[in-house]
């Protein structure tokens, strides 16, 4: 389906430089607006709660909690899954660990993320990820096809064989160009990014942009050829999560990604419609290698936000705290 | 009607393939998936003989070997796979029954019989010098290989396929299974030997049916030796009226031309000859009355010799061969650098003493980086399993090899035990490396590291972080060298320096006692701790790599 609202540009031009949640609500607003021809925008309920939505959403408390209070800060999910959509949700779950080693997401915070969906109306859930490990060991020491199993039409789906990923240009990458991406992902309506906060050897930080890798067959393209931050930004500017939501209940703070490494416990989801402000924020707000880094530090969040993919400066932003 | 024999077969195949499908990981406890391979006495004697130990699980076949002695060669008409499979064959590549050119009808062919016979002095003579080669004439060995190696890989392709073919209809249907399901498609690169092998046996229906199991089986050879006066033997009534219905049914040639008489050391118990006899003359049970086998195999002294002869001599050559890799010290070390074997496999000598070549273990492997071997390692290692991390890493999780081998080639060790079974040492190639010679920041290696053994450090020459192994950290896997972006081969490789391969005793205790660390069970709080504190260290020493500043 080539009309799912995350693959499209922004704009006819590429993307603005200045970059605020009106341009998003155009995006989102696009495929509503095909979609319900005839309703007024005011009527349309996500945009009249448009004005009261943050920036940003910190919530505080337990996996699952943390995550509903901060989508239900974003406008809750009803604002980004309509009834009878196909919704991906992408964790990080590459590795076979249990989530005490901060390496994948929380199985909670997927559950909830996907139990939100099916109440907003979603007709399908799917929880893809292209692992690193044993692709079985990776559904259960993660803990997250346990978690999601009692959840009707949401299913758990590690993927790498080549059949399930589709040629995909990128209009808008300036050096990754095309791309295999997961099938499923290019049919889906929405796309939920549920990344957890940890380190990267190779780029700072792995957070909800560095995890789009996980829904394209050949990453290893992306080092061998490409500058690896260009290629992800580039990769971003073809996967577009309508919501972004960063699971920092565990901080992997060293030694990422795979660990083992110096696991904070912050408790912390931290939600936003712009995949760039959510990234950086994330890197604000958590110490890394027992110091603080400044987002501009990862050079791919540097990048998207010079690119007018979202925006880097939190400080500017409307970040809105809850506690669970 | 189908007969019973041809029903016990069938079950006894669909058994074998069974276990077969079940021998992958993760390995369920209560499937016996060796058990055929253990039946095979030659499997019992040729092992044990050349590796110079019991092995208790192939004490197995003593009791199909006690069953000989009773119901004759029971075992190659309704166990064996091989002779299952031949059965069926057979109908493919047999010449029409009344065709007078088929040399099979018009010949008796005693003289052929003692190939097999030959060939069991053969690989004594191999054996008495601790070299097995079981593995050239076991037809355990030989099926499990034929349907492990070349049959399951295509079924599985094409599996695969109609997956692929059927996925728009099941996503539309919701057939969750159906739509996501991978089915795992291993790949060998012997299929062309294998296939072109079992084309020639098969082949050689056009001379005699079960033309293997007459004159070329060394298990049936010991079969027939144990077998040849059995207590349930074929008896003929003196209704016959010698019409030769019999003889022409056997397909093991066991009667003789007085149809009367049976060569019970090659007769199967199929019962053929019962249902070919048109005046019911023919039954199978016991007499008191002295067994008879006309013309038994006898060994002549000098063939029987000069077999075995051979037999040592085979295996003094391959004690002289430049690539055969024995375990001993030679000068300058010589050996394959790609020669990786199984985790926990027992020192090389021993190792090839006992492996059978069967194939189970590279069925089982989840990766698929468990491949045969051609000819890098010399003759005596061939279809030995080997890893080939290009392929798939070998998984921290995972013990399945182990368990499944019939002879404890590779020994069934606790997964904990198995981590600390040292692969070998993996190498980083500076000169292909994309952060030591391109300056780009890579570090798959470090990314995917199960046991934290890549290091990354600040060099004042190189713009990024780059990475160094640590030796006593690195268990071998292979997850680097598969991962790497780097094409073709990769820019981290793993070689045996430094395997870890012990006859007995803990591989975690000797792994701990030289200094090893592959401690990666995360369970084990100490392991834990000693990490945190290296994190720690990590805070003040060195830079946080892929942050720029």
């Amino acid at each position: 389906m080539a009309n799912a609202p995350f693959l499209q540009p922004i704009r006819d031009t590429p993307f603005a430089h200045s970059f605020n949640r009106r341009d998003f609500l155009k995006a989102q607003g696009a495929a509503v607006l095909a979609a319900a021809a005839g309703c007024s925008v005011l009527l349309d309920p996500a945009l009249a709660k448009a004005e009261a939505w943050p920036d940003l959403a910190v919530a505080k408390g337990a996996p699952g909690p943390a995550t509903r209070a901060a989508v239900d800060a974003m406008g809750g999910m009803t604002a980004f899954v309509r009834p009878g959509q196909q919704v991906v949700i992408k964790p990080n779950m590459s590795f076979s660990q249990p989530p005490e080693r901060a390496v994948n997401t929380h199985p909670e915070v997927v559950r909830e993320l996907a139990l939100m969906c099916r109440e907003a109306g979603a007709a399908r859930v799917r929880i893809l990820d292209h692992p690193l490990q044993s692709a079985e060991m990776c559904l259960v020491q993660s803990g997250i096809q346990q978690a999601c199993s009692v959840l009707p039409e949401v299913s758990v789906h590690t993927l790498s064989a080549a059949r399930f990923f589709r040629r995909t240009a990128i209009p808008f990458g300036k050096q990754l160009r095309e791309a295999q991406v997961m099938q499923d992902v290019l049919d889906a309506d929405v796309l939920i990014a549920a990344p957890v906060a940890k380190s990267h050897s190779a780029t700072g930080v792995s957070l909800a942009m560095k995890g789009m890798m996980g829904l394209i067959l050949d990453r290893g393209e992306l080092h061998r050829r490409h500058d690896l931050h260009t290629a992800i930004v580039d990769l971003n500017t073809l996967l577009r999560p309508a919501l972004v939501v960063v699971d920092a209940t565990r901080v992997l703070s060293t030694n990422g990604p795979f660990g083992p490494g110096k696991v904070l416990q912050e408790d912390t989801v931290i939600a936003s419609r712009d995949i760039v402000a959510a990234d950086a924020l994330t890197v604000n707000m958590f110490e890394w290698y027992g110091r603080r880094f400044e987002s501009r530090q990862v050079r791919h969040i540097l990048l998207a936000h010079e690119r007018g993919l979202g925006s880097m400066d939190v400080d500017s932003l409307d970040v809105h705290e809850v506690a669970a | 009607m189908i007969s019973v024999q041809r029903l016990i077969q069938a079950i006894s195949l669909f058994c074998f393939l069974a276990l077969l499908w079940l021998a992958a990981f993760p390995l369920p406890d209560w499937a016996p998936v060796d058990a055929f391979l253990r039946m095979d006495p030659l499997v019992l004697l040729g092992t044990v003989f050349a590796a110079r130990s019991w092995i208790p699980g192939l004490g197995l076949s003593f009791l199909i070997l006690a069953a000989t002695a009773i119901l004759g060669r029971f075992f190659c008409g309704y166990l064996c796979p091989m002779g299952t499979t031949l059965d069926l064959t057979d109908r493919l590549f047999r010449p029409k029954h009344n065709d007078p050119a088929n040399p099979a009808r018009l010949k008796q062919s005693n003289g052929l019989r003692r190939i097999k016979y030959l060939l069991l002095f053969f690989l004594a003579g191999i054996a008495a010098l601790g070299v097995s080669a079981v593995f050239i004439a076991s037809p355990l060995s030989l099926i499990t290989r034929f349907y492990a190696m070349l049959v399951h890989p295509l079924a599985a392709l094409t599996s695969d396929g109609l997956l692929h073919l059927i996925r728009p209809l099941a996503l539309h249907q919701d057939w969750t299974w159906a739509a996501y399901a991978e089915i795992p498609r291993p790949r060998f690169s012997t299929q062309w030997f294998v296939l072109t092998f079992f084309l020639g046996i098969f082949a050689l229906a056009w001379f005699s049916p079960r033309f293997w199991c007459r004159y070329l089986c060394p298990s049936g050879a010991i079969l027939a030796l144990v077998g040849r006066k059995p207590l349930m033997r074929r008896m003929v009534a003196d209704a016959c009226t010698r019409c030769d219905a019999c003889r022409q049914s056997c397909p093991m040639d066991a009667i003789t031309v007085d149809p009367r008489e049976t060569r019970h050391d090659e007769c199967i118990a199929c019962l053929n000859c019962v249902r070919a006899c048109p005046v019911d003359a023919i039954s199978f049970g016991s007499a008191i009355k002295p067994v008879r086998t006309p013309d038994p195999f006898l060994p002549r002294r000098r063939e029987a010799l000069l077999a075995g002869l051979a037999g040592v001599g085979a295996a003094t050559l391959t004690l002289t061969g430049l690539a055969e890799v024995r375990g001993e010290l030679l000068p300058g070390n010589p050996m394959p650098p790609d020669l990786l074997r199984p985790p926990g496999a027992l020192p090389e000598r021993t190792f090839l003493a006992r492996c059978i070549r069967c194939g189970l273990c590279m069925r089982a492997c989840p990766t698929n980086t468990l491949q045969p071997l051609w000819l890098q390692a010399g003759v005596v290692s061939l279809f030995s399993p080997g890893l080939m991390p290009r392929r798939g890493p070998c998984l921290p999780e995972c013990t399945t090899c182990g368990d499944v081998c019939p002879t404890g080639a590779i020994p069934s060790l606790p997964l904990f035990e198995k981590q600390w079974a040292k692969i070998g040492t993996a190498h980083i190639l500076r000169h292909k490396c994309l952060a030591w010679e391109w300056e780009k920041e890579c570090l798959v290696c470090d990314e995917v590291c199960p046991y934290d053994a890549i290091e990354l450090r600040k060099i004042p020459e190189v713009g990024v972080s780059v990475p160094f192994v640590r030796g006593n950290q690195c268990s071998g896997c292979g997850f680097c060298e598969y991962h790497c972006p780097v094409r073709a081969a990769s820019a981290i490789v793993v070689e045996p320096m430094e395997a870890l391969r012990l006859d007995s005793g803990s591989y975690k205790q000797t792994g701990q006692a030289i200094g090893l660390r592959l401690n990666i069970d995360p369970k084990d709080k100490a392991f834990t701790a000693v990490n945190d504190n290296d994190s720690m260290n990590d805070d003040m020493t060195r830079p946080a790599p892929g942050f720029t500043f």
